[in-house]
């Protein structure tokens, strides 16, 4: 492969600064304000049923409450005019995450053949989505997660979906993203530190990281790595290890209450004196948790998704509506799972109301899948695609610079230095062939040229 | 060299939590012959208590100053008080009417008060990880040659030794201490030489969970506290008292500092196998001595 200007080809990826949003007409967007016109045919007024599974105990309530608010939120506008189709109220079903694989699968089911649910919805953890998606398949249930973002379900565990879509960005756009970001930033660092949590997330970040590392900043080798357990909260020995091997830069993909942890702990050993610093879900797992001591200028992730902040001001009144709303009804700022199970909300909402449109009453699973696929919608974080191939959203990965404002009482990303990126450029096109780890990890690794040093 | 002996502080750190609470658990199964699983989250129930109180001090501060740090300190043990009452709490009510019923039933409800006590910590506290850092923030760092190293931790470090010190003080060289080791020893005999049985369990089960609570609320100035450190806690517990010997003090102290020192070897060295390396000790000493260093077999 011919060696390449590192700015040339970060430009070719359409990396950029600052970048804005312009609305397409005609897009289909979240929010009851449009008009629905009437629904062709007899409408059935029993309630719809959505079983919606996350966190509700253990250290992941930390992003399974937000997602769960995030439905409730778009579940309670739409009943307030009257329901799906302006007649099915949508009902809510709570299932906890925490209970364990096998436990969630059987209460998949349970749900399903027992409750009747017509759709399943929620998921936080990448171990549960390759677990739930064939079941899901099985037993032709309606579903779309939310998170779960591995790339693993959609590569290998349901490689040809039917009922089964995901709306939030893949694993892999989250550690490509913040090496992304660093290369823009800081190309020149050589020493590079890893503190990721050790499971299917850390993982994927560090392999990602270090495949666009081994392209764009060819001179950066790993100096340590730290592999905390997930939940924990003493990084004391994983911060001295990074500190000894004298990094350039610490990366991290530690996320929620162990970030909290883990940040308030490197202040005291001068960590972030010592070493620049990046992450893949800093500012996105719950922003209000974050204090004002958090250091500013490091590149602060949101796990390629969404942060209330951006896109800012009334440039893009989706969100601010949405930020609004949502702190008006739960008195706290959304974080991207909630942006994810609100959008996800809308999305079925819409495909229900086009399929009823073209089929009249109310449509079968297969009608809604059929508008499902392709659809695009203006959320509160910008437009998501839904690929028809793989059933997977895509929106354009962000990223950014933690900063305090005096607008809010805990860091948010700097407005005038968000870097956001492509999702095409970011993740393996379609008919790329399935591979190891990721498919979109073969795709860089043979397709993306190498940077001179 | 410096590196060194910061790795050597932060084994240090972790042991002397780890002996707080699997202390705790020690000494209630070596009187009671309880397996209490709850006992991780009457730590975390500590850390809560204690993290919220920092909190309420620190939203009554005016606006730009903190809280004085003497008051902070003071306030601070709120969560292993605590904790301490709810176990006197619990042990009369919840406890005893089990102790004539085989060893399951004990361990079926102590497990499922360790699923109430999750349940209410989120609903009193939500979801989202408190903070009490004040405190850390407010002690900063120490130079050690190069490095820094945070203060507070030497405090962490301090109360842990201390209470490894004034336990063995007041079990080996009190009245008390006798009566607690007689009733371990044989609960019957001493039951028929006049000590209150009754009383000298509810006595053993508020230590136990008064260190457990100490362990929390002295860490959560550095650590947050978050849902789920409580089983967390439970698990690396019973790795120690694996180690040391379940009931043995000494063995909860050594086996904590073992487990410190491992853990902090396994991340500098073997930073993949860090999970794996403490299972395999536990396994190695189960195999070698299976009650344990300290254990009565």
């Amino acid at each position: 492969m011919a060696e390449v200007n590192r700015r040339d080809f970060l430009t070719g990826l359409g990396v950029s600064v600052g970048a804005s949003l312009a609305a397409l007409p005609g897009l289909p967007s979240v929010g009851v304000a449009h008009a629905q016109g009437t629904p062709k045919g007899n409408i059935p007024d029993h309630p719809y049923k959505i079983g919606h599974m996350t966190f509700f105990t253990g250290p992941a309530a930390v992003l399974g409450e937000p997602m769960f608010k995030g439905q409730q939120l778009a579940a309670e506008e739409i009943n307030a005019t009257g329901g799906l189709l302006g007649k099915r109220k949508i009902e809510l079903l709570k299932a906890d995450e925490n209970a364990g694989t096998d436990a969630n699968v059987k209460e998949l089911r349970r749900l399903k053949l027992s409750e009747k649910i017509d759709f399943f919805c929620g998921i936080t953890s990448s171990g549960n989505t390759p677990a739930l998606g064939p079941v899901a398949e099985d037993l032709k249930c309606l579903t779309m997660f939310v998170d779960g973002c591995t790339d693993f379900l959609f590569d290998k565990a349901v490689p040809n979906p039917h009922y089964v879509f995901r709306t939030t960005n893949i694993q892999s756009a989250d550690g490509i993203t913040t090496a992304l970001a660093i290369v823009q930033t800081w190309p020149k660092s050589k020493r590079i530190a890893h503190i990721h949590p050790d499971y299917s997330y850390g993982r994927n970040a560090f392999d990602h990281i270090k495949i666009v590392m081994k392209k764009m900043m060819p001179q950066a080798e790993v100096v340590s790595e730290g592999w905390p357990k997930l939940g924990t909260t003493d990084f004391s020995s994983h911060i001295t290890k990074a500190i000894s091997s004298k990094p350039d830069l610490v990366v991290s993909s530690v996320w929620g209450g162990d970030y909290v942890a883990m940040y308030k702990q490197a202040l005291r050993y001068g960590m972030f004196q010592k070493a620049k610093f990046a992450t893949t879900l800093a500012l996105g797992v719950a922003p209000h948790a974050l204090g004002k001591d958090h250091p500013e200028g490091v590149i602060a992730g949101v796990h390629s998704n969404y942060h209330f902040t951006y896109p800012g001001g009334d440039k893009w009144p989706l969100n601010k509506t949405f930020v609004e709303k949502y702190h008006a009804r739960f008195n706290e700022y959304p974080n991207f799972q909630a942006e994810g199970a609100y959008t996800t909300t809308y999305m079925l909402k819409t495909a229900i109301e086009k399929a009823n449109r073209l089929v009249g009453g109310w449509p079968d699973d297969d009608a809604i899948i059929a508008m499902l696929e392709g659809m695009m919608m203006a959320g509160p974080a910008g437009y998501v695609y839904i690929r028809p191939d793989n059933h997977q959203g895509y929106k354009d990965a962000m990223i950014g610079f933690s900063k305090n404002t005096d607008e809010y009482p805990f860091p948010i990303l700097d407005p005038a230095r968000i870097i956001t990126i492509p999702i095409r450029s970011i993740t393996a096109p379609p008919g790329w062939p399935k591979g190891e780890p990721t498919s979109t990890f073969t795709w860089i690794d043979k397709t993306w040229p190498t940077a001179k040093v | 060299m410096d590196i060194v002996v910061i790795h050597a502080l932060n084994a240090l750190l972790y042991a002397s939590v780890l002996f707080l609470i699997a202390g705790g658990l020690s000494l209630i199964y070596g009187v009671m012959r309880i397996v209490n699983l709850a006992h991780g989250n009457l730590y975390a129930f500590g850390a809560y208590v204690s993290a919220w109180v920092v909190g309420l001090l620190v939203a009554r501060a005016p606006e730009g100053a903190s809280p004085s740090t003497v008051l902070l300190l003071l306030l601070l043990p709120a969560g292993a008080v605590a904790a301490a009452a709810f176990g006197a709490l619990l042990e009369p009510t919840l406890l005893r009417p089990f102790y004539k019923r085989a060893e399951e039933y004990q361990l079926l409800v102590t497990f499922g008060l360790l699923m109430i006590i999750d349940d209410v910590i989120r609903w009193l506290w939500g979801p989202y990880p408190l903070s009490a850092s004040v405190l850390f923030e407010n002690f900063g760092s120490l130079g050690i040659g190069d490095a820094i190293y945070p203060t507070y931790n030497f405090l962490v470090i301090a109360v842990g030794a201390l209470a490894a010190v004034f336990l063995w003080a007041f079990i080996y060289k009190t009245r008390f201490g006798v009566v607690l080791r007689a009733t371990s020893q044989n609960m019957r005999m001493s039951s028929a030489l006049g000590v209150n049985v009754n009383r000298v369990y509810v006595q053993a089960f508020t230590l136990g969970c008064l260190m457990a609570g100490l362990g929390g609320a002295i860490i959560v100035p550095s650590q947050s506290a978050v849902l789920g450190m409580g089983v967390d806690a439970l698990i690396l517990s019973f790795i120690v008292v694996v180690v040391g010997g379940l009931g043995s003090l000494e063995g909860a102290l050594l086996g904590a500092l073992i487990v410190g020192v491992v853990r902090e070897a396994g991340i500098a060295w073997f930073p993949e196998i860090e999970l794996a390396v403490l299972y395999l000790i536990a396994a190695a000493v189960l195999l070698i001595r299976p009650a344990g260093l300290f254990g009565r077999a």
